[in-house]
């Protein structure tokens, strides 16, 4: 429930809460404080009094005399009742206030008694005892008991609470007021963002989040964000590319195929015409189909979908199996192949010869006649690296991270012969890497170009096939 | 030789029929699962070639009906699906061979008549003889016109391919598949580049040439009609 509000909504209800916390705190202490001095303010009134009631009882000679000493000083104390015992017996009382627990022992020094508190009629007393020096004509000790109605302090005070009280709800208001206000403009950074954030569309991929202009605390949440953006862009633009790309590729041979047929179904036509244009349009056809069938393998591919098997292969085999292969190619440019070392990887043979073969024909087809074509595999301390090197010209740097992009071709522009692929071969090989956990690189260098391999080393123990 | 050939698609069920008939095979055609294994146990073929998106039952389980009705005929799955899961269920079902669409004609062709020629064994050729271009397999040599030709051991493997299967379209899928073991289409041009060197070895010095290239299918060794 409380993640469905929003962050203002919260910072406001914290702060409100903590002012409504303080303020109630010493709303409270005030109180307890007020309550303590007034009843310190009664206690010393009701001493004084019984002091001055003592010393009026031990001047006076006779009861009457008392009881009149008494009403001359009293006479002007609002709300004082006195109340003077003798066995029992009311020698002087200012009104009929009935103390309660009048029988508690009192003794001859009101300060060290206590209090006595009690409530009537809405009204609230608090009393104090003592004993009185007996007037000359008899012995015996009085009890004194003076009383006073505190109903103005409870007045002042419950005027005061309510005071305080409609003040603690008044400021706990407005702090909360001045929380949410303090939250509107501390969070207007993130409203910034939001905002920056709501115009980014695949349109407008340029926008990037405030990084100065936001505190510090946000910065590395607005470089975080802009980096993640940078990144989409780049893909985006990937992805546009390739999809312009993949339209262009698919495209063209079908314009061909249709091309084709239509003009050869134009007018009658010999035999021998008909047969090379059904020729010609299986040659298209093939080159469509494999390049479908490409697309797939790296949309499983790069899709981390498992691989199709999983052995343990030595590279070397692999590669003479390749040598093999492409030896009437190289021969015929007047290339040597050569192997240098041995490793065992752990993996797919058919994707590995996949990927290894596309860089091999690459290799075989850039290479300068009449040099060598090396493929180096060197085993490390936690991976085995194949290096695919020929001489030839030289992979200029920029192209160089976009050659494993779908489609991509050095020199667009070239008429591709049939055995020329659709630029897919680059991809597929890195495809194959990603899906085994290694890495594909490329330097090129002083006329030497190499297609470096790297699998990691998931295979823990000696390799014992055999290097051919 | 008889084929039944179980396909839904009109289009693909017809070209596939016609192409059959013409490489000589008697050819059968169901469109639905149920018609094709009805047909399948009671025609006595050679060879089925059974797609697996069927209507009313799919190729899985006509297969799996057939064998267990203990009807152990060849068969060659035709499948849009390329999982390697569903080859491999495909072969653990018992089938043959597997073919992902699209598919040349040539490469299923070839493959029919490897699936057809196997089990027929018979008493294994030591030569094999095209014209006057023979081939040793014991002593691993190649002559023509009673001279001596020397193959490396990868053209005597593809010549060897291509007089074993003399006549027949080779394409070059198969051929890099059958010589180099190499299971992927590429589209390196390695293939025609050693085709042409056997072919500078074998047909340029002599007369007639034997090893020809069908334009946008692979290559076939055999004796020129004289028409052409």
């Amino acid at each position: 429930m409380t993640q469905r509000f929003s962050l203002t909504t919260r910072l406001t209800l914290f702060y409100t809460l903590a002012s409504a916390t303080v303020l109630l705190g010493l709303g409270w202490l005030t109180s307890v404080a007020m309550n303590r001095h007034f009843e310190d303010l009664d206690r010393a009134t009701l001493e004084d009094k019984i002091h001055l009631i003592q010393e009026v009882s031990g001047k006076a000679t006779s009861r009457p005399d008392l009881q009149a000493n008494l009403n001359d000083i009293l006479h002007s104390h609002e709300g004082l009742f006195v109340s003077i015992h003798r066995n029992g017996q009311t020698i002087y009382a200012t009104s009929e206030l009935k103390i309660p627990n009048e029988t508690v022992n009192v003794g001859e020094d009101p300060q060290t008694q206590p209090v006595l508190r009690w409530q009537n009629g809405g009204h609230e007393y608090r009393a104090l005892g003592a004993l009185l020096p007996s007037p000359t004509e008899d012995s015996e000790a009085m009890t004194v008991w003076v009383a006073l109605d505190t109903q103005h302090h409870a007045h002042f005070q419950r005027q005061f609470q309510t005071t305080l009280v409609a003040y603690v709800i008044f400021a706990t208001l407005f702090s909360g007021l001045l929380g949410w206000i303090a939250a509107r403009r501390g969070l207007a950074p993130l409203r910034i963002m939001k905002s920056r954030a709501q115009a980014v569309t695949s349109n407008k991929m340029g926008e990037r989040m405030p990084v100065a202009a936001v505190p510090v605390e946000m910065a590395d949440l607005a470089v975080t964000l802009n980096d993640m953006l940078d990144r989409l862009q780049e893909d985006f633009r990937r992805l546009s590319e390739f999809s312009s790309d993949l339209a262009h590729e698919l495209r063209t041979p079908i314009s061909n195929l249709l091309t084709e047929t239509q003009v050869t179904l134009s007018m009658a036509r010999t035999n021998a015409d008909y047969q090379d244009v059904l020729a010609s349009n299986s040659e298209e056809l093939q080159r469509l189909a494999r390049m479908v069938s490409d697309m797939l393998f790296l949309a499983k591919t790069e899709h981390g979908l498992a691989l199709p098997s999983r052995e343990r292969i030595s590279v070397a085999t692999e590669v003479q199996a390749l040598f093999d292969f492409y030896e009437a190619l190289a021969s015929e440019k007047g290339l040597r192949l050569e192997l240098v070392g041995d490793g065992s990887i752990h993996g797919d043979r058919l994707m590995l010869r996949r990927a290894l073969s596309n860089l091999l024909y690459n290799a075989l087809r850039y290479a300068t006649p009449n040099s060598a074509v090396a493929i180096h595999i060197q085993t490390h301390a936690d991976n085995i690296s194949v290096c695919v090197t020929n001489e030839g010209v030289d992979i200029s740097p920029e192209m160089q991270p976009r050659l494993f992009d779908r489609f991509f071709r050095v020199d667009k522009s070239r008429a591709h012969p049939d055995s020329d692929g659709a630029g897919l071969g680059l991809a597929i090989t890195r495809a194959i890497m990603e899906a085994h956990g290694g890495r594909i690189s490329v330097t090129s260098l002083a006329g030497q170009t190499c297609f470096s391999l790297v699998f990691p080393d998931t295979f823990s123990g000696p390799t014992n096939v055999p290097s051919s | 030789m008889k084929i039944l050939i179980v396909e839904d698609e009109p289009k693909t069920g017809e070209y596939l029929r016609q192409g059959l008939k013409e490489a000589s095979f008697v050819v059968d055609l169901a469109h639905n699962g149920n018609d094709g294994l009805h047909a399948a146990l009671e025609g006595m073929h050679d060879l089925i070639i059974l797609d697996v998106m069927l209507p009313g039952m799919n190729g899985w389980e006509v297969m799996r009906n057939l064998r267990h009705q203990g009807n152990m005929v060849p068969v060659i799955f035709l499948t849009a699906k390329d999982q390697v899961e569903d080859r491999v269920k495909g072969l653990e079902l018992g089938a043959d061979d597997y073919l992902v669409k699209p598919f040349s004609f040539a490469e299923l062709l070839a493959r029919v008549r490897t699936i057809l020629r196997r089990g027929k064994s018979g008493v294994e050729a030591t030569s094999l003889k095209v014209a006057d271009l023979e081939l040793d397999l014991l002593r691993r040599r190649v002559s023509r016109g009673g001279k001596r030709i020397d193959l490396t051991s990868k053209e005597f493997g593809l010549l060897e391919l291509l007089m074993r299967r003399q006549g027949e379209v080779l394409p070059r899928s198969l051929i890099a598949s059958q010589v180099w073991d190499m299971n992927f289409d590429s589209d390196t041009n390695v293939i025609e580049v050693a085709v042409r060197r056997l072919r500078s070895k074998i047909d340029d010095p002599f007369e007639p040439k034997l090893l020809q290239t069908v334009r946008g299918m692979g290559y076939v060794l055999e004796i020129p009609t004289t028409a052409s």
